[in-house]
């Protein structure tokens, strides 16, 4: 049998490797070349081929040097912590609340899932009109229900509009990470909370000693999941304030760089995103050890 | 049932309804504003509207192409995710049956790849493809189905070792095919996991907008996501046109509701299922 696996591992494999080979590996090396080039995305400055047009360091240098740049990383880093808490929190209340009752779980879980599964771009639309209109001026106005002046005009001021797209997101993806953790919570015997009543232990002695420790596993694939969008968040940031405002996460402004430099400089854009990668990676990577060490100790 | 717990119960589900109505906001104010003018939306974003007309759903169903856009936004998203779960599940199972150390690296390397994000191949992808005629529909499959390959490979050779060999050795001894063990046996058995890669990759590839965007551009091809940018991006140059708008996302996210709340059983199931095993 084994050798009629062997026999079968490349042909069944190769046409996995083919689209990996043309969709992600030519293009990211390719794109790591370029990055030190001076590509023009149509041709190269200082020559036909790219290796006629290498510069060096010098698209990382002002990558770097570039204030719209590093104030997308700083942006989107604030973002990232706002909206992972965030998230995190509230989807972990959602799946506490609905472990906690019998009837109506399902008519709940559909709803707080269901933004899922409208568009970023769409629902963003029908958002920046909340916040331009509805917060603005009629929930949040002096006249309103209540007067709170954060609340009015998010999308046109920086801080203001980081806590409108913090909104949207924990409206967005809240539901679907419910649904991790209500798996997570669902995985824990009933045993440990009986013999946690046994002891004398209360509810919320429960949650911390029983509860918590146990839906590990869950939280870290939750804390990957958020820590991955949101670093890589782009449709509601076009849709709510397209990058107005010095509001720019990092994707938009890879995206946005061919538009601010003429000629496009394809090649900044290249540096920017290796940068991108990196942080990614490594935020991907320390997660992922952090995880194991855990996983080890329990 | 002490008096206590009866009142803490009833506050819980106060919140929950609370948090429901909250969370089904937006989709209402969508609803209803999808019915009314501009100045009656601005004016009175809250109110019903005053007169029923389908005058502005028909001007949206017209402006965004609906029946086209629809057209392509299921054939892409069809043929992404067939050519996704065939690729992917060959891969998983040869990957997890044979041994060897080429094979470690083969997985490897897809899992690797998901730590790539787009934006990192995005432009030279593009270039790619463009200078081999592939800026269209079938190359967009073809990109979807690249980015989507690492985690299904994943999911897939995560769940066939749990899928015992003795069942392919009877059919081998019996004189199948390969193709015939892998559809006849193996690949009914893992139904679950195609479930979980159908639903992860469908729901990113339909609501996607970036990858058609650069790909597709101004071509007169448009996915709906597309049209709808394009529909805000062209009138909205004098402040936005929320009668246009309003409809026309309406009518853009109404047939993935659908799909919804006919399958939703499966999304739950993939949802959770996609997270146990990443």
């Amino acid at each position: 049998m084994n050798k009629y696996y062997k026999k079968w591992f490349l042909p069944m494999v190769l046409p996995a490797i083919l689209f990996f080979t043309f969709v992600i590996g030519i293009p990211f090396i390719i794109g790591i070349i370029y990055s030190f080039t001076g590509w023009r995305g149509t041709y190269f400055a200082g020559g036909d081929h790219f290796w006629e047009s290498f510069v060096g360091f010098e698209n990382y240098i002002k990558a770097f040097q570039s204030d719209k740049f590093i104030n997308s990383l700083i942006y989107t880093t604030m973002f990232t912590v706002v909206a992972v808490i965030a998230i995190n929190i509230v989807a972990l209340a959602f799946a506490l609340m609905l472990g906690s009752i019998k009837r109506g779980v399902g008519p709940f879980r559909t709803i707080f899932f269901m933004p899922n599964m409208l568009g970023g771009l769409a629902m963003g639309y029908v958002w920046q009109f909340i916040f331009e209109v509805v917060y603005t001026e009629l929930i949040f106005s002096p006249d309103g229900i209540f007067h709170v002046e954060f609340m009015r005009y998010m999308l046109q001021n920086q801080t203001q509009a980081l806590f409108a797209m913090v909104i949207m997101t924990v409206w967005q993806s809240a539901g679907y990470m419910m649904l991790i953790y209500i798996g997570g919570l669902n995985s824990i015997s009933g045993d440990l909370y009986e013999a946690a009543s046994i002891d004398g232990a209360g509810p919320v002695r429960k949650f911390f000693k029983v509860t918590l420790p146990l839906l590990m596993p869950s939280i870290t694939v939750v804390l990957f999941l958020t820590l991955a969008n949101s670093f890589k968040m782009l449709d509601i940031n076009v849709a709510l304030t397209g990058g107005d405002f010095n509001t720019r996460l990092v994707a938009l402004q890879i995206l946005r760089v061919i538009r601010d430099t003429s000629p496009p400089n394809y090649g900044m854009a290249q540096a920017e995103s290796v940068i991108f990668f990196v942080i990614v990676a490594a935020i991907a990577l320390l997660q992922v050890s952090l995880t194991r060490k855990r996983e080890v100790e329990m | 049932m002490t008096l206590g717990s009866k009142i803490g119960k009833a506050i819980l589900y106060i919140v929950l309804v609370a948090l429901a109505l909250y969370t089904l906001m937006p989709v209402a104010f969508l609803v209803v504003n999808s019915f009314k003018s501009q100045a009656d939306i601005i004016r009175n974003p809250l109110a019903l509207p005053s007169a029923f007309t389908l005058d502005y759903l028909s001007n949206a169903f017209e402006t965004i192409q609906f029946p086209k856009a629809l057209g392509i936004t299921v054939g892409l998203t069809v043929m992404s995710l067939v050519l996704i779960v065939l690729v992917s599940s060959f891969a998983g199972w040869a990957i997890t049956r044979h041994k060897s150390k080429l094979s470690t690296a083969v997985y490897m390397m897809f899992v690797a790849a998901m730590l790539i994000p787009f934006q990192a191949v995005m432009y030279p992808l593009l270039n790619l493809f463009g200078a081999v005629g592939l800026k269209n529909i079938t190359g967009l499959s073809i990109m979807y189905t690249g980015f989507g390959l690492s985690m299904s490979v994943f999911l897939y050779s995560g769940f066939f070792k749990s899928v015992p060999l003795s069942i392919e050795e009877a059919a081998l001894i019996d004189g199948a095919g390969i193709m015939q063990i892998f559809f006849r046996i193996v690949f009914p058995l893992v139904r679950s996991t195609t479930v979980t890669v159908i639903v992860l990759n469908g729901m990113w590839i339909w609501n996607d907008y970036l990858l058609p965007f650069m790909a597709l551009g101004t071509s007169s091809t448009r996915t709906l996501v597309l049209e709808l940018y394009y529909a805000r991006m062209l009138s909205g140059q004098f402040g936005n046109p929320w009668e246009l708008i309003f409809p026309a996302v309406l009518i853009s996210v109404l047939p993935m509701v659908i799909v919804f709340l006919c399958l939703q059983k499966y999304f739950v199931k993939g949802v959770s299922e996609g997270a146990v095993k990443t």
